[in-house]
């Protein structure tokens, strides 16, 4: 379980906050979805969660953020490994650039951790498995489609074998097959227990995934509750965020006077 | 390929040592300058210390797989951080080429005229390299953070996947090289090989 | 009536023997908008960057507002293409907004007040216009890609395309650029798009192309392209239609691509 208590960061150099009183919770084999308009603090939301702020990027962290009962301030970037890990919407910053297959690529975070070889096969081996990439082990990295990319680099960081996964944008730069492609990947890796945060704008996407969504504006988590209620808010396009096809669509439907309930029965 | 590089160099080395060296022979006369026989020898001496230098590191580019031997020193004890930077470094090419024919791309759809005047190319700098250098740095921070998760940071050593053969033939010839060094150096230092002029 | 863009028989082969564009014939009239769409691979890209220059075909021909593409540098065919690349940080070189949405139409030979108006113009255009002493790194990554649209529709060339132009973007970043599309198509200008969003090309074109190996599968209006018995050719590219038209074939309504013709079709139904 991670959570983020009465959370403020302020990113080092700047006068205010990017985020305040922010109080977050993820269960084990939970999906959250956070949404909201860009520039809410979604980002710096994420870099908190997963410990690199300001673990490793420095700046000011008032509340706490708390994984497995354990409080994560001041511990070195490196303890964070197998508590928690996050992964970026650009798949090739997130490669190392330097493994000549996939197979190598997702090994060298067990081998950073200094784990002894046949540990780091199985790591490797239980990783592509869990996103059915195993047949990719052998391609070059600079050989795989955009979606495939994003999955080796989830695969990376699931060698890990982190409790909780923090996402921002997974999908961001996908064609909807690789979105599709990620987003059956990720059902079945909380269907396996992990813990998963996933920002995203796309909110038909969040809908079938997450158990729990919360919305982010101006710094600061203004609804969190389950995914169904939240994405009917009315709210949440004053809040920059499109709500998924069928809410808009039965909204139309109600401000015409039409009933959704009959009208789109079949 | 760096037996080309060193040409310009061998060239005009021979062509000023040749007719600038102060000798006592004269081999023959253009103009003002005289070539001499002491100008001969020094000249030859530079050309083929350049030429030794050049084939050898012809020799290591084409025998050695430069990432092999960034692991190997790493086995060796070279921290991994080191072995990940040196890495990075040697595939770093092609993709800031890949990057600059993007930008240059781009900019040139905004109408910057890559085959118009020296002035008009000069104008044409800053939209080209800053950013390549912007684009970079931005890359550079995401691509820490992503280290940083798995495990870059951690100090200590790694057990390796990968082992070089070592194979017979080549400590054989690592073994014969060292001890052929050994042999020029005390030849070269008693006084074995007779000085031309 | 000119036709803005005219390919003949388009062939692309880059050297090492991929053949990115196979054959295609494509006609877009002065002031189509027109959005390009197709998996990853299809030869979108390749396509529209033979629209300014960036490439040449291996084979066919490429007409430009009447002009043979051919004969003309891509500098010069900056006059009348607009092409504003996917990533704005692959361009963004100026510390300041207003400099960076100049250099376009400064490269065109615009100056003075003619080049102030049509920078007010573009910021506006895209809701950067008190933005213009900023820093373009300041801006967060959807601002900075408006201002690559800014810095496109700066140069005020009949013709615009637009590469991804919502990837990244939250809702209201997306209203905007739909407000953008709309205001070129207002002005006659020409606008033609690749994008993934199939909601946002739904809404927001009148013309539908699809891509598929290279070759153009589909042509048509968004209600042409995206009618049930499209679906199959649509599926073959993995490509789904928007949910407005899944919902609308299911209740068997015909083809409502967007939203609002959902709804229309419902309530004459009701």
């Amino acid at each position: 379980m991670l959570v983020l208590s009465g959370v403020s960061y302020r990113y080092a150099g700047y006068a205010r906050p990017a985020i305040h009183d922010l109080d977050l919770r993820l269960d084990d084999g939970e999906i959250v979805g956070l949404v909201g308009a860009n520039e809410t603090g979604k980002s710096t939301i994420c870099l908190v969660a997963s410990g690199l702020a300001p673990a490793s990027i420095g700046g000011q962290l008032t509340g706490s953020l708390t994984i497995d009962g354990e409080t994560m301030t001041g511990r070195a970037v490196h303890e964070l490994a197998g508590r928690v890990a996050i992964g970026f919407q650009n798949p090739s910053t997130q490669l190392s650039g330097v493994a000549r297959s996939v197979f190598e690529e997702v090994a060298i975070g067990p081998m950073n951790l200094g784990l002894e070889i046949p540990e780091i096969l199985e790591r490797v081996h239980r990783a592509l498995a869990r996103l059915r990439i195993a047949d990719l082990a052998e391609r070059p990295p600079a050989r795989l489609s955009g979606g495939q990319s994003q999955l080796v680099a989830i695969a990376s960081l699931l060698a890990m074998e982190p409790r909780h996964v923090v996402l921002d944008e997974p999908t961001a730069q996908l064609d909807p097959e690789g979105t599709r492609l990620v987003g059956a990947a990720l059902q079945s890796l909380a269907e396996a227990g992990t813990a998963l945060l996933i920002v995203e704008h796309k909110t038909d996407l969040l809908d079938t995934l997450c158990r729990r969504v919360a919305v982010v504006s101006d710094g600061t988590i203004v609804a969190d509750g389950p995914a169904g209620e939240v994405l009917e808010d009315p709210r949440l396009e004053g809040w920059g965020v499109e709500p998924p096809a069928r809410v808009r669509l039965a909204a139309a439907l109600r401000a015409r006077g039409l009933d959704p309930a009959t009208v789109l029965a079949p | 390929m760096s037996f080309y590089l060193t040409l310009p160099v061998a060239v005009s080395v021979v062509l000023v040592s040749v007719f600038t060296r102060a000798g006592t022979t004269i081999l023959f006369t253009i103009g003002p300058f005289d070539a001499t026989l002491q100008g001969v020898d020094f000249a030859a001496q530079i050309v083929i210390r350049l030429l030794a230098i050049s084939l050898a590191i012809g020799l290591y580019g084409l025998t050695t797989d430069p990432t092999a031997l960034v692991y190997d020193l790493e086995r060796r004890g070279v921290s991994p951080r080191f072995a990940f930077v040196a890495n990075a470094t040697l595939q770093a090419v092609p993709s800031m080429v890949e990057r600059a024919t993007t930008i240059q791309a781009a900019q040139r759809a905004r109408g910057l005229d890559t085959e118009g005047s020296p002035v008009a190319r000069a104008r044409g700098v800053m939209p080209l390299v800053a950013p390549v250098i912007l684009s970079s740095l931005l890359d550079v921070e995401e691509r820490s953070l992503a280290l940083d998760v798995r495990g870059f940071s951690r100090p200590g050593r790694r057990n390796l996947l990968w082992s070089s053969r070592d194979r017979a033939v080549e400590r054989v010839a690592r073994w014969a090289m060292s001890a052929a060094l050994l042999v020029v150096v005390v030849l070269r230092l008693s006084g074995a090989f007779p000085q031309l002029v | 009536m000119t036709a803005a863009v005219h390919l003949a028989g388009l062939v692309h082969v880059y050297p090492d023997g991929t053949r990115a564009v196979d054959g295609v014939d494509l006609e877009v009239a002065a002031g189509e908008s027109v959005a390009i769409i197709g998996q990853n691979g299809s030869g979108k890209s390749t396509l529209v960057r033979h629209l300014n220059g960036l490439l040449r075909p291996t084979e066919g021909s490429v007409l430009v507002d009447d002009i043979d593409a051919a004969g003309l540098r891509v500098a010069q065919l900056a006059r009348h293409v607009g092409l504003a690349f996917q990533d704005p940080d692959r361009q963004i070189f100026s510390g300041r907004v207003k400099a960076e949405v100049a250099f376009g139409p400064r490269n065109l030979g615009l100056r003075g007040p003619g080049l102030d108006e049509a920078i007010g113009r573009a910021l506006s255009a895209v809701g950067l216009a008190d933005q213009a002493s900023t820093n373009p790194y300041d801006l967060g990554y959807s601002r900075r890609k408006l201002l690559t649209l800014a810095s496109v529709l700066a140069m005020g060339t009949p013709i615009v395309v637009l590469d991804e132009p919502t990837t990244g973007q939250d809702a209201p970043g997306i209203a905007r650029i739909q407000g953008v599309i709309g205001g070129l198509t207002a002005e006659g200008r020409t606008v033609i798009a690749i994008s993934h969003d199939l909601r946002f090309v739904a809404e927001s074109f009148g013309r539908v192309v699809v891509m598929r190996a290279g070759r153009i599968v589909l042509d048509g209006p968004p209600v042409g392209v995206f009618a049930e018995h499209n679906w199959p050719v649509l599926a073959s590219t993995n490509l789904e239609p928007p949910p407005p038209a899944l919902v609308g074939g299911r209740l068997g309504l015909g083809s409502t691509p967007t939203l609002d013709a959902l709804l229309d079709a419902l309530a004459r139904r009701a």
